[in-house]
């Protein structure tokens, strides 16, 4: 898709019609050899460590416009709508083609286990949510389910905080959403920040995959999943040009999601078998 | 000699003076051109095909023109301000100045391609 003879970089320019960018191509190749053998020695370190999925590289600044993007408004347009259902919207951000989902008039909850997944009368949108620590299994980071604590710690600073059916999302060392989501049968989790107040979060994981976020867009909640493999730092930016003001990771790569269209077909994506996680964790929005 | 850029769709036809686009930025598969004055005009095409209609309508004309990262094209003739600290392009026109943002490498490059170009250094 990326690869034509108008394929750019974020950091080069080039006249048009001439063919190759405007950047010394010597110290371009040289520059792109190193990288080559940076990434390579830190791919290899990363996969020995198996600390994490995700490994070192590098990533691009991106290059931010005066205007505003076209998004940016677009989801008032929903706010007329009495129905449950779940909106989509596919659009391309940044070069990055990615759907949004907007659950409308239905009720949040956070499950653990594979069990929630498969009520497909009741649900209309689900993704997993909280990470799973590879050496224990345990649910990475503070995660309350109908009031009961099942997890501490505070690996990541990004949370959501499901009260009622109100879905708080932020980025916070400490949150009285976990208190809080305690005293009153509530929900809790935690995961990579990804937007603060409407400015970009930068993160280690610098690998490209799938990305999915939980974003506070305008005032609604958003499920964003990127069509294409992305850097973490790429599709945080493109959150902040849509108009993001808050936003979290949410499991990508081959994570399990499913929503149900318009037309009451369910439509799944990531990978649902062999299902080994017991505390694997999901967000779900049912009717 | 064509001056003049035209983007036809099957319904409508844009010929724009290519003098008078400050920049066209990328927007989502769309694409907004703004020219001189301030008229902004969204274009059903992605930037990189807008890119392919200059080079091929524009022959004479579109070395005025630079492809910035993924996001933007602009018209060399309007730049007012690099700056690459601040990660800040400015373009004028007769009335109005544009306040853009590319990396930090990118506006390097195009600042060292200026001051080639017109023989600054």
């Amino acid at each position: 898709m990326k690869s034509n003879k108008y394929d750019i970089q974020d950091t080069e320019i080039r006249v048009i019609g001439e063919s190759s960018s405007s950047s010394k191509r010597k110290w371009g190749w040289m520059i792109l050899a190193a990288v080559l053998v940076i990434g390579v020695i830190a791919g290899i370190i990363a996969f020995s460590c198996a600390i994490s999925q995700e490994e070192e590289g590098i990533f691009e600044r991106s290059v931010r416009q005066a205007i505003p993007h076209p998004l940016r408004g677009w989801i008032h347009s929903l706010d007329s709508i009495t129905d449950i259902y779940v909106v989509t919207k596919d659009t391309t951000v940044n070069d990055i083609p990615m759907r949004l989902y907007v659950p409308l008039n239905m009720t949040p909850r956070l499950e653990v286990g594979y069990k929630c997944i498969d009520d497909t009368t009741h649900n209309m949108l689900l993704f997993q949510a909280a990470d799973v620590r590879a050496d224990n299994k345990k649910i990475v980071g503070a995660f309350v389910l109908r009031g009961k604590p099942l997890s501490w710690g505070l690996s990541k600073k990004g949370y959501c905080g499901i009260i009622g059916d109100q879905v708080t999302i932020g980025v916070a060392d400490n949150s009285p959403l976990f208190e809080q989501a305690t005293e009153v049968g509530g929900y809790f989790f935690r995961q990579y920040p990804l937007v603060s107040n409407g400015v970009l979060v930068e993160n280690e994981l610098k690998s490209q995959s799938t990305r999915r976020g939980l974003c506070e867009l305008e005032g609604k909640v958003v499920v964003v999943e990127t069509f294409t493999p992305e850097s973490l730092h790429d599709f945080s930016q493109a959150l902040v040009d849509i108009g993001t003001t808050n936003a979290i990771y949410l499991v990508g790569s081959s994570a399990i999601g499913w929503h149900r269209t318009l037309d009451g077909v369910g439509v799944a994506s990531g990978q649902w078998e062999p299902r080994v996680f017991k505390n694997v964790s999901f967000i779900v929005w049912s009717r | 000699m064509n001056t003049h850029l035209i983007i036809s769709t099957s319904n409508e036809l844009l010929r724009v003076a290519a003098a008078h686009i400050i920049y066209i930025s990328s927007d989502g598969n769309y694409s907004n051109l703004l020219m001189s004055g301030g008229e902004i005009r969204m274009v059903t095409f992605q930037l990189g095909q807008l890119e392919e209609m200059i080079n091929k309508q524009l022959p004479d004309m579109r070395s005025m023109f630079i492809r910035i990262g993924r996001s933007l094209i602009i018209n060399i003739n309007h730049i007012y301000h690099i700056n690459v600290a601040r990660q800040q392009l400015l373009l004028k026109d007769r009335d109005n100045t544009y306040t853009l943002s590319a990396s930090k490498e990118a506006l390097k490059s195009l600042k060292e391609f200026i001051e080639k170009k017109y023989e600054i250094k």
